[in-house]
């Protein structure tokens, strides 16, 4: 890896501790323009802690973070955001209690001078998103509540937010546990998309089968460690099954 | 997915959808006030004798009754969009007023500078009790619940309990409590207001803002959305509005007593209820707002117009709050189950 063009993320040594817990000790990790990555590992392994650090809501004790290879500290969401790192949680984590379109444009909104908002060219942009680039459905009006969305619906409101801004990666940490099996093959589906036009992503999920059908390299954590780290050629479905059980 | 079905076999809620959906709760505050308000004009003009409510006089009143609540609750329903409470609006209102009448009374100061200063004091409480909610991390319903009670104790400190006279002249009793014909003029700072606020809440990213951090905070922080700074402006606004409230009000009566505003903190959240804003924040419209301000001031005005004794007043707005709130939930609960088919 190190004659290869900088990573586009790289996570060297990092160690982080919630009070007696460890968390993480020394985990490196990096993704590559455009790739896609699963991470695996048992419950309290420490993935969602290390991505929690990349998308800038928890920082690292010690370690060092390079973007593209320049230093990168990650100390907020906003400097993460500015990166191009977005996280994608289970429900969206979008507000329920605005449309669809508020919702896309949400931190990000377009507005004439003086900060009011261009509503008209805000929610056109956002049923193109919808029905083009995420294809939620030409029926979906992006009028609509949140709050009257199903969970998958959410979370293509939030993927199609990262479209739209040019997200460069996508952090989905178990997105498909509260999924329908249509719904999960839609988001494997829009990860899959995206890493076409270039969007890296990282994926944690305990469906090692669904992972190994979009992911190119695979991370086992055991106890805030990294206890494997491999492209797909390099290991089987059984391999990475038993390197998972095994711990 | 699931959902496609049961859309389709649903095509009148995708029509609705076009007007902003956030706004459809206007429409049934809305109905309820025009059918109130028609009920009171035919039963005016029937009995004008026992019901004067056709007339110049009622109609004066209540174009300058409505404002001293309604702009108060215009802030305090921004703010509750933004997901934070503010109890203290009546203390506020009460000392900024009397700071401004015992500089003009007792200082000979320029009623102008007096109620720039008067402003300036309610934004400075509003400021306050945001600095106090975040440093200490408690809720803004207990923050401004004590600051309420100290602003109140201390007017009465500092100034006693009696009235204080204000009897400006000129421009300045024109510009606050004159009239354009039959149209008081507090009532056109009423709509300017209203007006102004219902741009930034509905058409301006800090409206946007607000109804974020009010809805889902760490979803807002996670698009960087600085919710702090978000909410310390709409308690800088209650705290505005309230001092504005009470510099009018002062200005109409010429005096103002301590202990004036107690019951405007209570009413505010109320109008700001039967308008449709959620009390866990994140929903609400500025139509709503002053609709709910106005539908306080019209049972008030029923009431006296009818003889009735005060508890009446108690009530009504009571079981009026009861409704506005279920029917809101009712609506709610409805929106979701279509939305999982
Ligand atoms: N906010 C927190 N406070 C205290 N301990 C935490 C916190 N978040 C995570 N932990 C602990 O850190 C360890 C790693 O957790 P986490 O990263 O959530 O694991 P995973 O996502 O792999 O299940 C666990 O032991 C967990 O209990
Ligand atoms: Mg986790």
């Amino acid at each position: 890896m190190t004659d290869s063009p900088a990573p586009l993320l790289e996570l060297r040594d990092i160690s982080k501790s919630y009070g007696q817990v460890q968390a993480l000790r020394d985990v490196s990790f990096t993704v590559g323009k455009g790739e896609t990555v699963g991470l695996f590992g048992d419950n309290g392994a420490g993935k969602s802690t290390l991505v929690k650090i990349m998308a800038g809501v928890e920082r690292a004790d010690a370690g060092s973070i390079f973007w593209e290879g320049k230093p990168a500290p990650l100390g907020s969401r906003r400097a993460s955001a500015e990166l191009g790192i977005e996280p994608i949680y289970q429900d969206g984590a979008l507000c329920e209690s605005m449309p669809i379109w508020r919702n896309v444009f949400l931190g990000r909104e377009d507005t004439v001078r003086g900060g009011f908002l261009r509503t008209r060219r805000m929610r056109d942009a956002a049923s193109d998103i919808l029905r083009s680039d995420i294809e939620i459905g030409a029926h979906i009006d992006t009028d609509r509540l949140v709050s009257e969305l199903s969970g998958g619906q959410r979370q293509a409101v939030a993927i199609a937010r990262a479209v739209h801004f040019k997200r460069s990666l996508l952090l989905l940490d178990e997105p498909t546990s509260a999924l329908a099996v249509r719904e999960t093959e839609a988001l494997l589906g829009y990860v899959r998309r995206l890493r076409d036009e270039g969007v890296s992503s990282v994926l944690i999920t305990h469906n090692l089968h669904q992972a190994y059908q979009v992911c190119e390299r695979f991370v086992v954590m055991s106890r805030g460690r990294v206890s494997l780290d491999a492209a797909r050629d390099e290991v089987t479905l059984a391999d990475l099954t038993n390197r998972v059980l095994d711990q | 997915m699931t959902t496609q079905t049961a859309e389709a076999s649903r095509p009148e809620v995708v029509r609705l959808g076009r007007m902003e959906r956030a706004r459809r709760a206007d429409l049934d505050i809305l109905a309820v006030f025009v059918v109130a308000q028609v009920g009171c004009v035919i039963a005016g003009l029937v009995a004008p004798g026992k019901f004067a409510y056709v007339t110049t006089g009622n109609f004066q009143v209540m174009l300058q009754a409505i404002p001293e609540l309604g702009i108060v609750a215009i802030g305090v329903g921004l703010l509750m969009i933004a997901g934070e409470f503010d109890l203290s609006v009546g203390a506020n209102y009460t000392f900024a007023a009397i700071v401004m009448a015992n500089l003009v009374t007792g200082y000979g100061m320029s009623p102008w500078g007096a109620a720039a200063i008067a402003l300036l004091v309610g934004l400075l409480i509003g400021l306050l009790n945001a600095a106090v909610t975040f440093w200490l991390r408690i809720p803004s319903f207990i923050t401004t619940l004590g600051s309420g009670l100290f602003w109140e104790g201390f007017t009465l400190l500092y100034h006693g309990a009696g009235f204080v006279s204000f009897t400006p002249t000129g421009a300045f009793v024109t510009a606050t409590s004159g009239s354009f014909g039959v149209l008081e003029v507090e009532f056109c700072w009423f709509i300017v207001l209203a007006v102004v606020c219902g741009l930034l809440l509905h058409r301006h990213r800090l409206g946007n803002w607000f109804y974020a951090a009010g809805g889902n905070a760490t979803a807002a922080r996670a698009v960087g959305v600085r919710t702090r700074r978000v909410k310390t402006i709409a308690f800088a606004i209650a705290g505005v509005t309230a001092a504005l409230a009470g510099i009018l009000a002062t200005s109409r009566v010429q005096s103002i007593v301590p202990g004036q505003g107690t019951d405007l903190p209570l009413n505010a959240i109320a109008a700001c209820v039967i308008g449709g804003v959620a009390l866990m924040g994140g929903r609400g419209t500025m139509l709503g707002i002053v609709l709910g301000s106005a539908l306080i001031y019209l049972i008030q005005d029923v009431l006296l117009l009818l003889r009735a004794p005060g508890f009446y007043l108690q009530l009504f707005v009571g079981l009026l709050i009861i409704a506005a709130a279920g029917l809101n939930q009712f609506a709610r609960g409805r929106a979701a189950r279509q939305g999982n088919g």
